[in-house]
């Protein structure tokens, strides 16, 4: 690799950096995949970000590196912590597989994948050197994005906005719970609703707990033998109870 | 060493920015259904609820109509040009795709605007809700969501400039602009809510996955050939004097972000769960439209980008066509779900219009754009059958309720036979018609690899025949099941969208010529 590296001219710095920073990204990626923890997750996913910010500074590139560790890293990611934070970050997946063995063929064959995709980079790296860089950079790499984005991209440029648009009304359609005019009680609501006719205003009865059954989904029994439906949660299913259940049992004092 | 400097005053003002020369004309199409949808979103947010639906249709419909005029204007004008710079390529092909995408995208939206059906559409009214929670119950009843006619737009107006776009970087962001949306409509179904954002996870996860494969490919490409327009490939590739190496590993990588998007094997693994998941309505838009589009973009590469690399690609591409036409036939037959039937169908479809794409000739060009129209109007046709054959738990997709459903309703059986007839590539429908033309002209180029993707070809549409048949058989002669479900009378706009797909689906059978000429015509990309 490094007989590439140099072959491409290569300075010592430039190199340096690759070999400290290439593995400690590479560790921060499989860091974010295997971290149980949503925030730790993150966490591991700024430093890669950063990593990646400071090999594109390397490679020529300062303003897309920049931009990827003020606006990514700085701004993106640390809303996505505070977002992570402030829903609530219990790790909560199931780890079943589904399939039997899945995660040992998942990493045989990611394995495998990766080091033909790795080969085949580094055959044709090391075949011709890659050209374009120069010429990119000519005008100054700021002012070439500039005249890129607004040249011959400019189409493409604007089209992105169409992404964002749908990107938008995605997290609205997918995340968003609208709530109903009719659907929003005021305080005032809520008391008269608790003291009109017919409501009972104290708390609900528990559900039935007996000898034989504590589930929340027993309905308790009223004073007379009947079962009452208020006991329980209107959408939990109702657990029928059978005829011995059901029928009271006679006491020792009786 | 690649050290950057910094500007000096004197150097920014030596550059010369200037916008390039749009030719909004060539544009019209795209511009039109981005306005469009960009109005829907401001339609949603502030029309009243009730009056929602009607007015997004209505504005839909009329853009995609605006659209297809102008496609055709274009047409007639006859302009062949590389416009905003050389970002879109306005060429025959382009055209023509467009004009088909305006065309299937307008009888798509038939059945995505469908409320007959059921009460409040196919679609969920607010898809954040929990699945089976009492709020999910209490919508259930509810007008579905409106915000899916702003999608399809977006995502029509990202096939169109697909279809259009003449360098690697336009295609990537028109790649993602229909993709997002198709995505986001997968997770909108009103019925098995949770298969359908199953469905949607993966088709998104997967499809982030090829896109970055499109991504790396195409840096790859530009470290070959110092521009990412499909021109300047092609003459990096003609020049190159050095191991083209580079220009392999960008191939097939930015080959990998397209073939999944055409569902070839083996990238067609989310095919069958998003076909199944997706409500039926998207799914026809999906099989019909984004086959269009993406078929559209692998052809241009192939013809505009790589056409000298011709040699070395044939088999790669040849091995993964013949790999779609066994896989998509051969786990047809062992379907037990009309959806995912069709699903395997439309990846062994995909395997076919590989074939006519491979002969790398006019004509291959030709007979693929045309099996590309023939195929999405029979397509949303068959799916607009699925939606009618219903229950209580909404459409009745196992094949064993099919059973006996000729007896029940004659009309629609019969409808679906012919469709089923027209996939098996039955004489007097375009079926036959577009795989004759297909398979002809990979015979006309008289080399091994399109022979032999012939041979393969037919065989496997014999062994894909079976499926189709056992389905006309089971409707006409098994005994309908005891509970058997009922078939909607379709409304007016399933009535239309049915009609419209037979119609072409016979006519392009029976007189195919004045498309295929159209289609021959066309066929010349521009570089």
């Amino acid at each position: 690799m490094s007989t590439v590296l140099a072959a491409a001219g290569v300075g010592a710095g430039e190199a340096w950096t690759f070999w400290i920073l290439g593995p400690l990204a590479i560790l921060a990626a499989l860091g974010m995949v295997v971290a149980r923890n949503a925030v730790h997750s993150a966490l591991w996913l700024v430093l890669v970000m950063l990593c990646l910010g400071v090999f594109y500074v390397v490679q020529a590139g300062p303003f897309i590196g920049l931009a990827q560790i003020i606006v990514y890293t700085g701004a993106i990611m640390m809303l996505f912590l505070f977002v992570l934070m402030l829903v609530g970050r219990d790790a909560s997946d199931s780890l079943i597989e589904v399939l039997r063995g899945q995660r040992l063929a998942a990493v045989a064959l990611g394995l495998g994948f990766a080091g033909l995709v790795g080969a085949a980079f580094f055959r044709a790296l090391d075949s011709r050197d890659a050209i374009g860089l120069a010429q990119a950079n000519a005008e100054g790499n700021v002012q070439g994005i500039a005249a890129s984005l607004f040249t011959r991209y400019v189409f493409a440029f604007e089209v992105t906005s169409a992404l964002l648009i749908a990107a938008a009304i995605g997290a609205m359609i997918l995340a968003h719970v609208e709530r109903h005019k009719d659907q929003k009680f005021t305080q005032p609501d809520l008391m008269r609703a608790r003291f009109a006719p017919g409501n009972y205003p104290g708390p609900k009865p528990g559900p039935g707990v007996y000898a034989t059954s504590t589930s929340v989904a027993t309905p308790g029994l009223l004073p007379d033998g009947r079962l009452s439906d208020r006991t329980i949660s209107p959408i939990l299913p109702k657990r029928e109870l059978t005829e011995a259940e059901s029928t009271p049992k006679a006491t020792e004092g009786r | 060493m690649n050290g950057f400097t910094i500007a000096t005053p004197a150097q920014v003002l030596a550059i010369d920015v200037r916008l390039p020369d749009l030719d909004y004309a060539a544009m019209a199409p795209m511009l039109v259904l981005f306005g469009a949808a960009c109005l829907g979103v401001l339609v949603d947010a502030f029309a009243p609820r009730q009056s929602r639906h009607t007015i997004q249709f209505a504005l839909s419909f009329i853009a995609l109509t605006v659209a297809l005029l102008a496609v055709i204007r274009e047409a007639r004008v006859g302009s062949r040009e590389l416009t905003a710079d050389v970002a879109l390529a306005i060429d025959g092909p382009t055209l023509f795709l467009q004009g088909t995408l305006a065309v299937l995208g307008i009888v798509a939206l038939l059945l995505v605007g469908e409320r007959a059906l059921e009460k409040g559409g196919p679609f969920v009214s607010q898809a954040a809700i929990p699945v089976g929670s009492e709020a999910d119950r209490r919508q259930a009843r509810e007008e579905g969501a409106t915000e899916v006619f702003p999608l399809t737009l977006f995502a029509l107006s990202g096939m169109m400039l697909f279809v259009a776009a003449n360098d690697l970087l336009t295609m990537f962001v028109a790649l993602e602009v229909f993709s997002l949306p198709l995505y986001l409509l997968c997770a909108l179904a009103r019925r098995r809510r949770l298969v359908s954002q199953e469905a949607a996870l993966k088709y998104f996860l997967l499809g982030a996955f090829a896109s970055a494969f499109f991504i790396f490919g195409m840096a790859l490409l530009y470290g070959f050939a110092g521009t990412v327009s499909f021109g300047g490939i092609h003459d990096a590739a003609l020049l190159a004097t050095t191991s083209p190496l580079l220009l392999f590993t960008g191939l097939a990588m930015v080959a990998v972000g397209l073939l999944f998007k055409i569902a070839a094997v083996p990238f067609h693994v989310w095919t069958p769960d998003v076909y199944q998941g997706a409500p039926t309505s998207v799914t026809a838009f999906m099989a019909a439209c984004t086959k269009v589009a993406a078929f559209g973009g692998l052809l241009r590469v192939l013809y505009v980008a790589f056409d000298r690399a011709r040699w070395d690609i044939e088999p790669v591409i040849g091995t993964i066509a013949i790999l779609t036409m066994l896989v998509g036939a051969i786990l047809a037959v062992t379907q037990t779900d009309i959806k995912r039937l069709l699903a395997y169908s439309s990846i062994a479809n995909a395997g076919y219009l590989l074939v006519g794409a491979l002969a790398f000739s006019k004509e291959g060009l030709s007979s693929a754009m045309f099996y590309l129209a023939a195929y999405g109007f029979t397509v949303i046709a068959a799916f607009a059958v699925i939606t009618l054959v219903r229950d209580d738990d909404g459409e009745a997709t196992h094949l064993s309720r099919w059973a006996g459903l000729g007896r029940e309703a004659p009309l629609v059986a019969g409808v679906f036979t012919f469709l089923m007839l027209a996939f098996a590539g039955i004489p007097l429908t375009s079926g036959f018609t577009s795989k004759f033309a297909v398979f002809g002209a990979a015979l006309g180029v008289g080399e091994a690899w399109p022979v032999a993707l012939v041979i393969v070809g037919v065989v496997t549409s014999m062994i894909l025949a079976f499926p189709y048949l056992r389905v006309v058989v089971m409707m006409w002669l098994s005994e309908p099941a005891e509970q058997s479900p009922t078939v909607a009378i379709p409304g007016a706009f399933t009535s239309a969208a049915l009609m419209v797909g037979v119609l072409a689906t016979l006519l392009l059978g029976v007189f195919p010529s004045p498309v295929l000429d159209l289609a021959d015509r066309a066929a010349e990309f521009i570089r």
